[in-house]
């Protein structure tokens, strides 16, 4: 079902790429092509407009967001315009909140909204999605045509978080017990998320599988009984990445945000680039590419002790989780849970390396400051900063669990890339797993 | 009234958090191991021992026994969690209590420590990973960081 018009857009570009290759040879004369792989597309707008601030919610901290355009597939006018979308580079896939969707709310049954993904007896997909802080999310899995600054990705499945499903969550989903259901404006603290990670799709192979082994991810509930898909679930199926759907610059993207005060500040603009190396403005010039694992990680180093798979680059998560506070010798705060209170701002040098076969290494220094000077107490009053480059906390409780979590604040003075598991990758870069470059 | 015994047995199998393993003995982890689908492997280390499921949709999780023959940590890792309510069994309860109350920030780790229950989850899609140990089952001769 999903991808028709994709392979039409597709197929056009090619076109015009390889027209471009016949013509610069025809010129060239002589050199023998091998330059057919190299992307000369009709250059789009690639760029979309990011900022950080408080958001719809009024309290977040550090939540890039961006605005994303969801319409009827085929249809350029049936459409809604979703603003505050937070960019989420530690997922992949279009999740929206159903009250964002207006008449495009599949979920209304009225026949008006978008179409849903269903099997051979008119069930429609659901999915239940749980992230590790515990809180999960679950709706239907629907199809629209996603635009995001002149991109376009075409008939992608995309997940809608309903406020009021037509059936509870499966218990079976919630394998980390239930820790909310972030269904509504106040508790996202967003109108939906882009999940721009590493992977093209927000399970992959596990949830082709046949119920027998799948995860708990994505259900049927003929007669309001949830199961999982007797035969799995197709990756064309799955909530997809909406880069990957993209005509052009689909291998990645680029986020570039402005340097800050350490002492935070109330707003901060930067932009969210399409594809890497794919136009002017997206070369990844002199970044170090970490490729990743299949867990999507590379390896860091501290004080000597290796923590091997458990660096990511995450815009999803409010600090550095970086290590733990009795391995770093700083305090948590007494007021915010599990975020860092050192007396003084700290500096760490962390050694990134990366893995599936490829040999980078590079250093990087963080900053960690106290968390009560940055927001002020949390009785108040505090100094409405949502821009925070050296918020930090626990990333674990001990060494054996922690994690060495690079979240909005590492990007911050910066160009991050992304590139997607599987896409086009430059030469010293695998795209077994994908890969970050900063 | 044989079959009714068999159905009882089924049902309390089916009801998994019963036979669920934290602060149970040894014989708990074959339950695990029917849940989960998995392989197991054990493994003797100095002061315990580590029983290692490796399930069919790659998630791992390895249950450490103590020479009492009590399992008093569990680890996982692999593209999904697993169903703690049948890995953390009568200190499922605890997970949920904190669940409840606390704050959680976006991307953070989930940490849970008390008496009673020391529990981490962490990672991100695809990724996840944690373990949990009940402090007072731990070998006095052993760090509970062997819990990994």
């Amino acid at each position: 079902m999903s991808f028709k018009n994709n392979w039409k857009a597709a197929l056009g570009a090619g076109l015009v790429a390889l027209a471009a290759a016949i013509t610069l040879a025809s010129c060239g004369g002589g050199s023998s092509s091998s330059t057919t792989t190299t992307t000369t597309t009709t250059p789009v707008n690639n760029t979309a407009a990011a900022e950080v601030n408080a958001g719809p919610a009024g309290n977040s901290l550090n939540m890039l967001f961006v605005t994303v355009t969801v319409c009827m597939p085929g249809s350029t006018t049936n459409c809604q315009t979703i603003n505050n979308v937070q960019v989420d580079t530690g997922s992949e896939g279009l999740r929206v909140l159903s009250s964002a969707l207006g008449s495009l709310d599949p979920s209304k049954g009225n026949g008006s909204g978008l179409p849903t993904v269903n099997d051979s007896s008119g069930d429609v997909l659901q999915e239940c999605v749980q992230f590790a802080d515990t809180t999960y999310v679950w709706g239907p899995v629907a199809t629209a045509d996603v635009s995001i600054a002149g991109e376009k990705a075409s008939s992608l499945p995309i997940h809608v978080i309903s406020a009021n499903p037509l059936y509870p969550v499966p218990s079976s989903c919630l394998s980390l017990g239930n820790g909310g259901d972030i269904n509504t404006l106040q508790t996202l603290e967003a109108n939906g998320i882009i999940g721009l990670g590493v992977f093209p799709n927000d399970c992959g192979g596990a949830c082709t599988a046949s119920s027998a082994s799948a995860p708990d991810q994505y259900f049927f509930c003929p007669g309001g009984v949830c199961s999982l898909p007797t035969s799995g679930v197709p990756l064309n199926d799955q909530v997809t990445q909406p880069v990957v759907g993209f005509a052009s610059d689909n291998n990645g993207i680029m986020i570039t945000m402005p340097g800050i005060s350490a002492s935070g500040q109330a707003s901060a603009s930067g932009s969210v680039i399409f594809g890497i190396g794919t136009q002017s403005n997206n070369g990844l010039g002199s970044a170090s590419v970490y490729s990743v694992d299949d867990t999507g990680s590379f390896t860091a180093t501290y004080n000597g002790v290796q923590y091997p798979s458990s660096a990511f680059l995450d815009t999803g998560s409010t600090a550095f989780y970086f290590l733990d506070h009795t391995t770093l010798g700083i305090p948590d705060c007494s007021d915010y849970s599990g975020l860092y209170c050192p007396a003084s701002t700290q500096n760490y040098t962390i050694t990134n390396t990366a893995l599936d076969g490829t040999t980078t290494t590079g250093q990087v220094t963080i900053s960690i400051a106290n968390t009560d000077s940055l927001l002020g107490p949390a009785a108040g009053p505090y100094t409405g900063f949502t821009a925070l480059n050296d918020l930090g906390g626990d990333g674990g409780s001990s060494p054996s669990t922690d994690m060495v979590d690079y979240g909005m604040p590492f990007f911050y003075n910066r160009s991050v890339f992304v590139g997607i598991m599987g896409q086009s990758a430059p030469s010293n870069a695998t795209n077994t797993y994908g890969y970050f470059a900063f | 009234m044989k079959t009714t015994l068999k159905m009882v047995v089924t049902l309390l199998l089916a009801a998994a958090p019963a036979w669920a393993t934290l602060g149970e003995y040894e014989s708990s982890v074959s339950v695990d191991q029917q849940y989960l689908k998995g392989e197991v492997r054990e493994q003797s280390q100095p002061g315990f021992r580590v029983h290692q499921i490796t399930a069919a949709n790659g998630i791992t999780v390895r249950e450490y026994v103590s020479p009492k023959g009590l399992v008093f940590g569990v680890a996982w890792s692999g593209h999904f969690a697993p169903n703690m309510q049948q890995l953390l069994g009568s200190y499922f309860p605890d997970l949920e209590q904190a669940e409840r109350t606390a704050t959680k920030q976006r991307g953070a780790p989930f940490i849970v420590r008390t008496d009673r229950l020391v529990f981490v989850s962490a990672g991100h899609m695809r990724s996840f990973h944690g373990h949990a140990y009940v402090p007072s089952l731990v070998p006095s001769n052993l760090s509970p960081e062997v819990v990994r």
